[in-house]
This record gives C-alpha cells, structure tokens and sequence, in this order.
C-alpha cells in the first residue's frame, strides 16, 4: 500500500509538474529525470543486495545494477556528445525525495517483510517510470538521439517490469 | 563449444557485413561449404532468429543491440558466451549435433535454441 501511495504522489507530481511550470519539459530536464530515476533504482537495489537473502530478489537486484549502470553510461556518453548539462527540474527532486522515505522505510525492514516491500515497490516504480517514460517523455523530446536512447531504455525498463511482476507473484505477498 | 567474445563495434561491424556476404550466397554452397556463421541479433529483450539451424563445426555470433548486457548460455551451462555489452558479439562453434536450448543468463525469460545437425557424409 505504501508503495502504491509513493507511486500515486509521484504521478501527481508528473501530471501537474507541467502544468505549474506553464510548459511541458525540455530535452535537460527529461535527461536529468530519467538519469535520476535509474540512479534511485540502482540504491534500491544495492539496499536489496545488503538485506536480502531470498535468491529471486538478489538476482532482481543485481539484474537493475546492472542493467541501469548501461542504461545510465548511455545516458552520460549522448550528454557528453552533445555537449550539454542534464537540468534539474522539480519532477527529479520529487522522485529523489520520494527515494528518500522509500529507502528509510525499507531500511527498518528485514526478512520476508523487507523483499515483499522491495518487489512491490519495484513493480509499483518501473510501472510508474515507464507510464511517464511512455507517455510524456518520449513525445516531448526534440532530439532525435536523446528520443533514441529513450525508446531503448524502455524497452530494458519494461523488461524489469515484466520481471517484478513475476518477483511479486512468487514471493506470494500478502496485501 | 568453442567461444570468443568480440567485444569492439569493429569486429561487430565486421560479423555484419560477413552475415550479409553469406546471405548473399547461393543456398547449395552454403549448406555443403566447410564451416559457417549465423548470427543472431540481441534487440528489445528478444533473440531474433529465436531458433537457429547449423550443421557440425559452424558458429553462432550474438550481437547485442540493447542497452542492457545480455548473454548468451545454455540451459545446462555447456557453454557461454559472457557478458555482452551492447555493440558486443560473442561467437561459439558447435562441434557436436543436438538441441542447444538457451537463455539470456541475466534475463531468463528470453529464450533460443539452436539445432545442430551432423555434416553430410560424416
């Protein structure tokens, strides 16, 4: 349930974030949000790696290290290609924010408690990220590589959404 | 099985264009001709051709195009091609016939198979 409250705050922010801003995003402000939003999943998941002794949500946790770090190292190779600096915007300090009291949630748990909560909130983020990805970045983004390197990185996140349903499911949470 | 992973663009380009090079052969030749490569392109979590067909002492290259490593490893863990970076390609040569089922070892649900059949006359 906390999970999908983090998930439903966050959305509101990406939905009205626009709106309060008088103009959609531009290309930096995109950049920097999705960089940030791998970022977070990648400390997600180092916390996982420290908590964690279920087998299926370790590999979950190495795969997002692994796989956001290629992600992310794209990410930095175009914006030092293009010679620009990613912006922050008030959608990225939303999600850092939110990270934040996720991670201190997390962190007070251990044992099955501790892997329900991480794979919940796993599915609940990269479905969250990816409807935003999907929906408002993509279409928004003026540069053709950045726009590229989106469309890729969704393909990859919602592989890893795939994959937390299936974490959700055999991990038989209650609730 | 024999492995080698290619880890440069270059070499990437360079099993490219001998993909195209052997598509562009007359079938006959290239099912009685000494050995040859396959490849199979590693896009949006999928292996395309998912299922592949060889004969004895021909090679499989993996080239991966996603963000995300990828590998290429059979069910049993036979063989390997390791971690590949996106633009990276791995080789393996299969020296012996069979039903090689395999997965993508960091995203499992990814599947492929790759039949080998013996060599004519062997």
């Amino acid at each position: 349930m906390k999970a999908l409250s983090l998930a439903l705050a966050l959305a509101a922010t990406v939905a009205t974030f626009g709106a309060e801003a008088g103009e959609p995003m531009n290309d930096l402000e995109i950049a920097h949000t999705a960089y940030t939003a791998g970022g977070i999943d990648i400390r997600y998941a180092h916390l996982a790696l420290a908590v964690s002794e279920d087998d299926a949500v370790r590999e979950f946790a190495r795969t997002m290290i692994r796989d956001h770090s290629a992600v992310n190292e794209a990410a930095g190779t175009l914006v030092a290609e293009l010679n620009v600096t990613p912006q922050d915007n008030a959608l990225s300090r939303a999600l850092v924010e939110g990270a934040s009291a996720k991670r201190a949630e997390l962190t007070a748990l251990t044992g099955a408690a501790f892997d329900c909560a991480y794979a919940t909130n796993e599915l609940a983020y990269h479905r969250l990220v990816n409807k935003t990805v999907a929906e408002t970045f993509i279409p928004a983004v003026t540069v053709a590589p950045l726009k590229a390197l989106l469309e890729d990185a969704l393909a990859t996140f919602r592989a890893h959404e795939a994959h937390a349903e299936h974490m959700v499911a055999e991990l038989k949470c209650a609730g | 099985m024999r492995g080698l992973n290619l880890p440069t663009r270059r070499r990437f380009g360079q099993g490219l264009g001998t993909a195209l090079a052997l598509a562009c052969l007359p079938r006959a030749l290239r099912a009685h001709d000494g050995a040859h490569e396959v490849e199979v392109h590693v896009a949006r979590f999928a292996f395309e051709p998912a299922r592949v067909e060889i004969r004895v002492g021909d090679s499989v290259t993996w080239l991966n195009r996603d963000l995300a490593p990828h590998t290429a490893t059979a069910d049993g863990g036979g063989w390997d091609t390791g971690a590949l970076p996106q633009g990276a390609a791995g080789r393996i040569t299969f020296d012996t016939a069979g039903h090689h089922s395999y997965v993508c070892a960091f995203h499992p649900h990814m599947k492929g198979a790759v039949v080998v059949r013996p060599r004519a006359g062997a």
